[in-house]
């Protein structure tokens, strides 16, 4: 006998979708919060170089002058940009181009460009949406149309970005918010198609400028969608909030805002975070901090320096220690009179098994 | 060690990992348990260093679906870690799948178990529609079952989402005795419709406990599929013999399912026809089907818990040793399985030729602006 919950028709989720998505439920921030994870994360990265600097020659950090939040992100930013210009060249589809930029801004909330250099980075992660977005495209050919770049260049971060990302791979785009926006929209009567036509078109270049912000990481693709058409024609935009509230009962007259006003209010921070940001920053400064960048990376993660060398052997020797006791355990296992015993077991079964816990 | 690293240190630690309980094409799977709990699960682990292009697109897929489906009828990726070189996916544990159900002549099954599967098949496959996902390759193997007997979908290795309109795929998809006639005849614009086919397909093996459609090559799989279901006229699906790879294989006269299915009652049959009919526009949809009468006529479907089971659980192992033998007596399968073509569709639905990137985007490039 079918109970309650075996009706087959029972829709089992019924939060809408993107609320249930990994965008939603993990990559997304209140302004403040967007600045705060920023800054601790800069933070971490200052002090964990310095020590890196120290344990190399002390006192050689007092001279270094670190980079700040802020300019990370510009460094960032002038990155994001180039997605576009590569994508150009390669023909991507807008998808792959707007998912690379996505996961570029995400690894930074992760990661230093101390660390990493948002070029190497930029480069894998556009390698990973070619992936994630089904038009991959082999290394070799990938490497081979961008000048000096080795395919183990973009495979080497590719784990790391990977992780970065949380392998939360899914994006949801303002673009294609837009695209079912207008849609909609010509289901509204009285409308010039070539005025709508044109407003399309110009929401569409203020979506791809809101990628160059941090728009994404605070407001749903809808709103960014609707912001976009709203900066392209107010009136349109508004036309179709109403619409979008006309099938919901009508609410009691009250002097409350109506909805849809309250829906264009939340607008406003988006319209103007778009116009002011949406920019490509400025090449002065952004030369001024990848020239600061050079000298206050880590040098551990330059290799061949001194300090990657220590960290090189600091992990052979722990490698070292791990092997050793593992023999030891063999050993023990033998001299008990139990070789197949349980501390054997477990490697017997997994022959392929080459990645035990790290210590 | 950086923060990145530690976290995927920690979640690492989060889980124990032991005995190895099966391979797969690209991934060997153990047997897991939540160090904090106890609680059972499965590991899968993907070598990734082997592939030439970096993190292989079936793990991706698996990765990229699996992490955003939530659903009773849909495996549960519970965690993503690396190690060295590995991609290790955390799945909830599952005892068994419904190739091996079907294959345990032992069991028998009321037409309230198969409606009871059928329906969990549907309302896991009507979630990943409403998602805008496409399974792409649906058969008994890759629908596994829980201990308290919840069918869920898994293998999302092939999977795609299929949001944007009117975008150019690849129709080397979904193991040939479950793929539909469209995509037999090359057609590269389909939809949610071919995961119904495979539904209907593994709906009909339910009943007739042996494939329904065992095709021995592409084009015997189109023979087989009109020798059961009758050759289509244009009239039923017109456009078809338009399609690339379309081939007259003769005329055969349809059978009534009648026939074949002589225990099934006429609801039931209905649906199964409509999951069945050659025009994908008229295929049903997963929603459509779940309100079917067959699901709300009597007998109602059987309490998950109370579906069969195979007694003794056959170790995935001895199974690829081929010493277990699933053919046993009852209507034997004519034709061996078909091969996997996982690997394949690497890189079938983009470019690869460097010399003809721009060509191939140029192509597939439908951009909706
Ligand atoms: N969640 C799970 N719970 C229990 N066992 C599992 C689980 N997932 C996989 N297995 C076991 O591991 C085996 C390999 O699984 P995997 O999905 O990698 O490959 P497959 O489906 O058998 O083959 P292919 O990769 O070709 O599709 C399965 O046959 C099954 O026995
Ligand atoms: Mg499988």
């Amino acid at each position: 006998m079918a109970t309650a919950s075996e009706n087959p028709s029972t829709p089992s989720a019924k939060i809408p979708l993107y609320e249930g998505s990994t965008q939603f439920r993990h990559w997304r921030f209140s302004p403040e919060q967007l600045a705060e994870t920023r800054s601790i994360m800069n933070a971490n990265a200052v002090k964990a170089i310095r020590d890196a600097f120290e344990a190399d020659s002390a006192g050689s950090s007092s001279e270094v002058l670190f980079l700040s939040a802020d300019e990370e992100n510009l460094l960032v930013k002038l990155y994001a940009s180039k997605v576009s210009q590569l994508c150009g060249h390669f023909r991507f589809p807008e998808e792959v181009e707007a998912t690379a930029v996505t996961y570029l801004k995400r690894f930074y909330l992760k990661n230093t460009v101390m660390d990493y250099h948002p070029k190497n980075v930029m480069l894998t992660a556009l390698f990973i949406a070619t992936k994630t977005t089904n038009h991959p495209i082999s290394l070799e050919a990938y490497a081979n149309h961008i000048p000096k770049t080795l395919p183990s260049d973009v495979l080497d971060l590719e784990f790391l970005v990977a992780q970065s990302l949380g392998f939360d791979f899914a994006i949801w785009h303002a673009h294609r918010a837009l695209w079912g926006m207008w849609l909609d929209i010509q289901n509204l009567p009285d409308l010039r198609m070539d005025e709508l036509r044109q407003a399309y078109e110009i929401a569409l270049k203020h979506v791809r400028a809101s990628r160059l912000t941090d728009a994404e990481l605070i407001y749903t693709p809808s709103q960014i969608a609707l912001a976009c058409f709203s900066l392209a024609s107010p009136s349109l935009a508004s036309a179709w909030s109403r619409s979008q509230f006309s099938s919901a009962p009508p609410s009691p007259p009250s002097p409350a805002p109506s909805p849809e006003s309250a829906l264009l209010e939340i607008l406003e921070p988006i319209k103007s975070m778009i116009l002011n940001h949406g920019v490509l920053p400025d090449v002065e400064a952004v030369r001024e901090v990848d020239r600061r960048l050079r000298l206050c990376k880590n040098p551990e993660k330059v290799v061949g320096s001194s300090a990657y060398k220590r960290k090189l052997d600091e992990k052979e020797r722990k490698a070292a220690e791990k092997r050793t006791r593992k023999a030891e355990r063999i050993r023990k296992a033998i001299e008990d009179g139990d070789p197949f015993g349980t501390a054997l077991k477990e490697q017997e079964l997994d022959d392929d098994d080459d990645d035990d816990e790290e210590e | 060690m950086d923060a990145v690293e530690k976290a995927n240190a920690a979640t690492q630690r989060k889980w124990a990992k032991d005995a190895k309980i099966g391979e797969g094409t690209y991934a060997v799977v153990y047997k897991g348990r939540e160090v904090s709990t106890g609680r059972q699960v499965a590991i899968k682990k993907i070598k990734v260093g082997q592939f030439k292009d970096g993190l292989d697109m079936s793990a991706i897929r698996e990765v990229k679906y699996l992490r955003e489906l939530k659903h009773q009828n849909v495996i549960e990726l519970l965690d993503v870690f690396s190690s060295k070189t590995n991609l290790n996916l955390v799945l909830e544990f599952l005892d068994t799948d419904l190739e091996l159900v079907i294959k345990d002549r032992s069991l028998v099954f009321l037409p309230a178990d198969i409606k009871a599967w059928i329906a969990m098949t549907f309302r896991g496959l009507e979630f990943c529609h409403r998602n805008w996902i496409l399974h792409r390759d649906l058969k008994p193997n890759n629908l596994l079952i829980s201990a308290n007997g919840q069918l869920k979908l898994a293998d999302f290795g092939l999977a795609r989402d299929f949001a944007d309109p009117g975008y150019k795929m690849t129709c080397q998809v979904i193991t040939r005795w479950y793929r539909p006639p469209e995509l037999l005849f090359g057609c590269r614009y389909y939809s949610t419709a071919v995961d119904i086919w495979s539904v209907g397909c593994i709906f009909a093996e339910l009943m007739l406990r042996t494939p329904y459609l065992p095709g021995e090559s592409d084009l015997d799989q189109l023979k087989t599929t009109f020798r059961a279901l009758g050759t289509p006229t244009e009239e039923e699906w017109p456009g078809h013999s338009k399609l690339p790879d379309f081939i007259s294989v003769g005329q055969f006269p349809r059978t009534p399912l009648r026939d074949l299915f002589t225990a099934a009652t006429a609801d039931c049959l209905n649906l199964l026809n409509k999951c069945l009919i050659y025009d994908p526009k008229k295929r049903i949809s997963a929603k459509d089907a779940l309100n079917h009468p067959y699901f709300f006529a009597l007998p109602y479907p059987s309490h998950p818990s109370k579906l069969p089971k195979p007694a003794k659980k056959v170790s995935p192992l001895e199974e690829m040793d081929g010493n277990v033998d699933h053919s046993g007596p009852g209507p034997a399968v004519r034709a061996n399985p078909p091969n996997k073509l996982k690997r394949k569709l690497s890189t079938a639905e983009g470019g690869a030729d460097p010399r003809s990137i721009a060509r191939k985007l140029d192509f597939t490039q439908q951009s909706p602006g």
